[in-house]
């Protein structure tokens, strides 16, 4: 667990001593800022955090590949990975250690978002427990957008390789529910339960549902696994 | 303290190395010497566990680098032939992270990290950042994050490359030090270099072992003779000795299963009597070829390739 907080720490740190965790911060506040400030200033706005829900968890997922597409290709175009795959450090506590970084720096971005419904909260009087719900929702989505970003940065050398194919990964399974409209029932039910955009209709209504935990759950556990499987394949082929 | 059993890698369909079968005893520094793409890198690779062979097996320290890689990776330190180090950390920083990879902590941590730091002339550097460091510092960091859990196995990969010629007279010294208590594997392309840091060379070259002995006597054996390989049917034990009388004849080694090597004087071609003598004697001579001479190919292209620093 020391080798995991030791890489984190490392990881986070590299975050703030490049531009990344500034661009990162001021990327999803500006631009989910910019949405909130348009939306409760229109006329007959609610006090209520629904559609910022969605929002915040779409500039989410634009915004994980690029949080994570340096955290393993650039070892691998550095040749830096050698000398950290060379130390007594399990594969996994490599990939648990990069992950907790790029979630701590997600986590100060989320905690720096509290500031639209404590502005709602100045003005109006927003459902505290639906915004717990929310903020669980977009904290789950967020894990799984960053553990399928890590996969990607295993796969490639590339940093923009890794990001753009991070993000085709997260589209895919964000639009996989629109082929619900055009499937047998039986297969759009299956369809919308893969989709993330679905999974995430409950949290943004403020409803805790297991279903939705499980599949946040289940893809952050594969795809952590797959980055894992990646790295190992270098040792036992 | 290193053994390798008949290592092979292939890339694709392109084989690195073929059959490397070593052994390093503690307390030696064994030299790997070979021209570039010689498998020297992938070697070594596989001995740190940072690639899987494709067939063959090694221990380091008693401890499978496949099967067991925590633990044998736990006994070695790496330089790696790139040591592409984090650009961005400091130096300091950089080897208490590397302290804290390996489980490392505490206040000896402290004390260790400003001896290697001291060991390795980088007192002064230790707050610069790597980025901005000179090639030759850049290797003394990789040197210093290799040397800092005192491992019992050093494995490094071209420690004196990208150094200028004081420096790497100051990394050889360095590392002829380290000899005391740990086992120190090196590789290089330089044959100066091997002579003056290294108790025993092993020569490689296409991915094979040609050759392992101490640099005076691999020099001494190349210089002086040519070689003939004969194998006879009835390997009698005064076979060695009619050879060795043989004149111009300075040396004959048996490899056993009647298989003998024998050096003549540079110049000489000593076969047709050879030949004679064995078939006149009813031996039965199955083979007599003289040795291709690769090893003493890759012994030119040493010594030339670069005059070293004396």
């Amino acid at each position: 667990m020391r080798k995991v907080l030791t890489i984190a720490g490392k990881e986070l740190r590299s975050y703030f001593v490049s531009p990344m965790a500034y661009v990162i911060l001021g990327f999803y506040l500006g631009v989910c800022g910019l949405i909130f400030a348009l939306t409760v200033g229109a006329p007959q706005a609610q006090a209520e955090m629904a559609g910022m829900f969605h929002t915040m968890i779409f500039v989410a997922l634009m915004m994980a590949p690029i949080l994570t597409m340096g955290l393993l290709s650039q070892e691998q175009a550095t040749g830096s990975i050698e000398l950290l795959m060379t130390n007594p450090v399990r594969d996994i506590e490599v990939v648990l250690g990069k992950y907790l970084a790029a979630l701590g720096l997600f986590v100060l971005v989320l905690i720096g978002s509290l500031e639209f419904p404590l502005i709602m909260e100045r003005f109006g009087d927003p459902d505290w427990g639906a915004i717990a719900a929310g903020y669980l929702g977009v904290l789950l989505a967020g894990m799984a957008f960053i553990a399928v970003g890590m996969f990607a940065s295993a796969l490639t050398a590339n940093q923009i390789a890794s990001a753009v194919l991070a993000t085709l990964m997260l589209l895919f399974f964000w639009l996989i529910g629109w082929l619900a409209f055009s499937v047998s029932d039986q297969l759009g039910n299956v369809v919308k339960y893969l989709s993330i955009y679905e999974n995430f209709q409950d949290f943004a209504k403020g409803i805790l549902d297991s279903r939705p935990i499980i599949f946040f759950a289940s893809l952050i556990f594969f795809a952590l696994m797959l980055t894992v499987r990646t790295l190992e394949n270098r040792r036992t082929v | 303290m290193i053994r390798c059993e008949g290592l092979t890698k292939f890339y694709g369909n392109h084989q690195a190395i073929a059959d490397v079968s070593l052994n390093v005893a503690e307390g030696e520094i064994v030299g790997f010497l070979g021209p570039n793409a010689a498998g020297k890198t992938t070697t070594m690779r596989i001995l740190t566990s940072f690639i899987p062979p494709s067939g063959g097996s090694a221990t380091v320290a008693g401890h499978d680098v496949v099967d067991d890689s925590l633990e044998s990776r736990r006994a070695i330190g790496y330089l790696p032939e790139t040591s592409a180090l984090y650009r961005d950390m400091r130096v300091r920083e950089f080897l208490r992270y590397c302290a804290g990879l390996r489980g490392m902590g505490g206040v000896e941590t402290r004390e260790r990290i400003d001896y290697v730091l001291g060991i390795c002339g980088l007192t002064e550097r230790a707050d610069s950042i790597i980025g901005t460091l000179s090639l030759g510092y850049r290797q003394r960091v990789g040197l210093a994050q290799a040397l800092l859990h005192n491992p019992p196995v050093l494995i490094l990969d071209e420690p004196t490359v990208g150094l200028d010629p004081n420096q790497i007279i100051e990394v050889r010294n360095l590392i002829k030090n380290l000899a005391d208590n740990h086992t120190v594997m090196l590789s290089t392309h330089i044959l100066p270099e091997a002579q003056m840091t290294c108790q025993r060379v092993i020569i490689i070259n296409h991915g094979r072992i040609i050759a392992e002995d101490t640099p005076e006597a691999l020099t001494a054996q190349i210089r002086k003779s040519e070689t003939v390989s004969v194998t006879v049917a009835k390997d009698e034990s005064n076979v060695r000795g009619m050879l060795l009388d043989m004149p111009e004849v300075v040396g004959v080694r048996s490899l056993g299963g009647g298989t003998y090597h024998v050096d003549t004087a540079v110049g000489s071609d000593k076969r047709a009597e050879i030949a004679e003598l064995l078939v006149g004697r009813g031996l039965g001579l199955l083979e007599l070829r003289p040795l291709e001479m690769t090893l003493e190919d890759v012994f030119r292209q040493l010594t030339t390739e670069e005059e070293g620093v004396e």
